[in-house]
């Protein structure tokens, strides 16, 4: 009897359905958690209570950002998934989702399984900087400097976005560069400066300050557009010999344990478009160095997919060598 | 735009009430968490950052300015009174404020603190009003060479700290080290000693091995004793008075201190916790009596106190001149700054001159602020000493639990401490020295660090310890430490014979 059981499905789907949005209606019934895996005044905070503020408002509850720092981020996005399903978010950068648990041993979670993306917020992309009197005046100077001597560049970390970019980029464009892992932006700018290492890829704003005061200068952005903040800094993509789709960008999502009701993550992705639809917004972020990026959740869910194999493939070459 | 200009501008700014107003609560709130052990600046700073949201970027940061160096006046109050360090700044005021509080000097003890912190700091914002860009420059002359080398002879000249046997004072400063590995191995990202816990991968919590080593093992070793103490009874204002022979003692420590304190204040990365124990360690080295050091000497309260208050300030430094931080709290302020829009760095002395002079002029009004406010409040805080023991210590049990968990949120660390405390506890009954164990603690990571740093970029060659000037100097500075102490005690097994 296919029909009858057909029928009892679509009931089953209907009766589901209609408790789903019954559900999200009243959604949320407490106060919200978001839990953000960096320390408190850290960019992934700035942003997180950003959006957090006008959520509030728009959600007549009160959302709380907490600050549970470590391990990179995966510590927030564990302690998000021991949370309450439903009324627990997590506010995260790329790293957690995509290259921790391939750099990370003891990650507890499985993205694919465990987490659903809800909203990206923003992306930034990174600067190659290096000192104002080095001897390359753009990107083609650099990598003849880089053919013919050893370069050594700093990241913030081993596996870090700093780290990877570089290395995707040095294996785009055919060189070699000797990697000086430090712990902080603010470290690997005096380094540059002092001239114990030659370049290092940025974020925008760590690098500005320097760029402003005559002390360092950007030879490339790693976006496939110019970005806002440094308009002037040309894209790296398709010059020097790099392939045209050549791309590195960080970035800031909102993310739910799987757990969530699917209308509850619908709902709360269109309320975060709808806020970085507001022009100050997008200013306030701009100025900390990061654009608006509103989206799908199913883009958001390519964007960790894709940048998993892309990351993935710069650790197997890291790894292999 | 002269040095005489921005301070005026400076002035315009510090002295708007909305200002002064935030800067008084700045401090007081500084002074409280700085009293609580285990909480500090850092959990204080962070929640009142998004209060700053709703007021101007001048009083946010004259508020949270007021935090940071607030707490290092309160720091000294539970080491001295209770051997609880209420910041990891102030452990080392527990070697010698102690003992003068146990010996009926708990007044002059807190006098002392609060004179030299308040020395240090006004010394420390004249260093940096003068020498504000010979200090920016240092940051970018330093390298992992220097600070290697730096580091190596700050372990060597302070592992004389402890008072007990040498033996036992190299255990402790080695086991530190070994604890200082603990984490994520920073040149190659391997994990070492996790245990496949997350919360260890960026190691242990400094917070936490402070307040377990000294905090949680003294309410233990109390627990014991506790009936035994006699109460100490209430002082007048005049018994705070040191004598002219304490005063006498003072001007050296503190002025030794203030240079310590202001050369690492301005180094990212060092500051006030290494240059309090650098400066204890000088003092000792210096004394014609060093015996008296661990017995109540007043010049190893009063040389750390300033140092660390002298560091507090020249580290602004680096964060306001060259946008770089030196350690979390720093960085926390410039997130205070970036969002409301400035950001730091060298072009902000051209571009907010208003901003940086006025924050200049604060500090000085804030260390008034602070001066008058815990001079006649020592009275009080001796007074907590008459609290009785089964009120007073489950109290700090839980003021220590409530602040190592501010710090990131985690009840590992809650855990840790306590496990921390224990051991703590069986180090003070064996008569070793925790103090050593923090400092390899403190120290061991950036050596490893900045030495493997250093040979990465030099591609293994060692003589880049030797070749570059400031490295080489302090490289022949710990070899002759290294040979006066061999030579010392060559003499010292000759005299028997």
């Amino acid at each position: 009897m296919p029909g009858t059981f057909s029928r009892s499905l679509a009931a089953i789907a209907t009766a589901t359905l209609m408790t789903g949005a019954a559900a999200a209606q009243d959604w949320p019934t407490g106060p919200v958690h978001v839990i953000v895996g960096f320390p408190a005044g850290s960019s992934p905070d700035t942003i997180a209570r950003l959006i957090a503020e006008p959520l509030a408002e728009r959600l007549g509850q009160p959302v709380v950002v907490e600050n549970k720092p470590g391990a990179g981020g995966v510590i927030g996005v564990q302690q998000m998934l021991a949370g309450r399903a439903g009324h627990t978010f997590g506010a995260t950068i790329n790293g957690p989702l995509t290259t921790s648990p391939r750099l990370v041993p003891d990650v507890s979670y499985n993205v694919a399984e465990d987490i659903a993306p809800v909203a990206l917020v923003a992306t930034s992309p990174l600067v190659l900087a290096v000192a104002a009197d080095a001897e390359a005046d753009d990107l083609e100077g650099f990598l003849e400097l880089a053919r013919g001597g050893d370069l050594a560049y700093g990241s913030v970390g081993q596996g870090s976005g700093a780290h990877l970019t570089a290395e995707l980029f040095a294996n785009a464009a055919g060189i070699e560069m000797l990697h000086v892992p430090f712990q902080s932006y603010a470290e690997v700018t005096t380094s540059i400066m002092g001239r114990e290492i030659d370049a290092g890829f940025m974020a925008p704003s760590a690098a500005m300050p320097q760029v402003e005061a005559g002390q360092m200068k950007m030879l490339g952005v790693t976006s496939t557009e110019p970005f806002p903040q440094v308009p002037d800094v040309p894209v790296m993509a398709g010059t020097a010999g790099l392939p045209e789709d050549f791309r590195a960008e960080l970035w800031n999502a909102f993310i739910a344990p799987a757990a969530t009701d699917p209308a509850v993550i619908d709902r709360l992705n269109t309320e975060i478009n709808e806020i970085l639809e507001d022009p100050q917004v997008q200013e306030r972020l701009l100025s900390m160095g990061w654009q608006a990026a509103p989206g799908t959740t199913e883009e958001l869910a390519a964007r960790i997919a894709d940048d998993t194999e892309v990351w993935g493939a710069v650790i197997d070459q890291i790894e292999a060598n | 735009m002269t040095m005489w200009d921005g301070l005026l501008s400076g002035l315009s700014v510090a002295l708007q009430p909305a200002v002064l107003i935030y800067s008084l609560f700045g401090v007081f709130l500084g002074t409280l968490v700085g009293v609580l052990p285990g909480i500090g600046a850092m959990a204080a700073i962070s929640l009142l950052l998004p209060l700053t949201y709703y007021i101007s970027a001048e009083a946010a940061l004259v508020m949270l300015a007021g935090v940071y160096y607030g707490a290092q006046y309160g720091g000294a109050v539970a080491s001295i009174l209770l051997r609880l360090p209420g910041t990891p700044q102030s452990a080392i005021t527990t070697l010698d404020g102690y003992p003068m509080a146990r010996q009926g000097r708990a007044g002059i003890a807190l006098f002392t603190a609060m004179v030299s912190s308040f020395a240090g700091s006004i010394l420390g914002i004249i260093v940096l009003v003068v020498l504000a860009g010979w200090l920016a420059g240092l940051a970018t002359r330093f390298g992992a060479a220097e600070y290697a080398a730096m580091m190596v002879l700050g372990l060597v000249a302070a592992s004389t700290v402890g008072s007990g046997r040498p033996a036992k004072s190299m255990a402790m400063v080695v086991l530190g080290l070994i604890l200082g590995c603990v984490g994520t191995d920073v040149n190659s990202g391997a994990q070492r000693f996790t245990f496949g816990q997350t919360q260890l991968m960026d190691g242990i919590n400094l917070v936490a091995l402070a307040m377990g080593l000294f905090g949680v093992a003294e309410v233990i070793g109390n627990i014991r004793s506790a009936d035994s103490h006699g109460r100490p009874r209430r002082i007048g204002l005049r018994e705070l008075v040191p004598s002219r022979a304490d005063l006498r003692q003072m001007p050296g420590p503190i002025l030794r201190g203030t240079a310590l304190g202001s050369f690492f204040g301005a180094l990212p990365g060092t500051g006030s916790t290494i240059s309090s124990f650098l400066s204890y360690a000088l003092e000792r080295r210096v004394s014609r009596r060093p015996e008296r050091f661990g017995q109540g000497a007043v010049e190893g309260v009063a040389g750390p106190e300033s140092a660390n208050n002298a560091a507090s300030i020249t580290a602004f430094v680096p964060t306001l001149t060259l946008g770089i931080p030196g350690d979390p709290i720093m960085a926390l302020m410039l997130g205070a700054l970036v969002i409301h829009g400035i950001q730091p760095g060298p072009m902000m002395l051209d571009a907010r001159p208003e901003m940086f002079w006025g924050l200049v002029i604060s500090f000085g009004i804030g260390n008034l602020f602070l001066l008058i406010l815990n001079l006649p409040l020592i009275g009080m805080w001796v007074s907590i000493l008459r609290i009785p023991f089964r009120w007073l210590y489950p109290a700090i049990i839980v003021f220590v639990c409530l602040g190592v968990y501010s710090v990131r949120g985690a009840t590992f660390d809650i855990v840790m401490v306590a496990g921390i405390g224990a051991i703590g506890y069986l180090l003070t009954l064996a008569k070793f020295s925790p103090a050593l164990l923090l400092l390899g603690f403190v120290l061991g990571p950036m050596i490893e660090t900045n030495l493997r740093r250093a040979l990465l970029i030099s591609r293994g060659d060692p003589m880049v310890f030797l070749e570059r000037p400031i490295a080489c100097g302090f490289v022949l500075v710990t070899a002759a430490l290294i040979l006066m102490a061999v030579v010392k005690a060559l003499r010292h097994t000759r005299q028997p014979a």
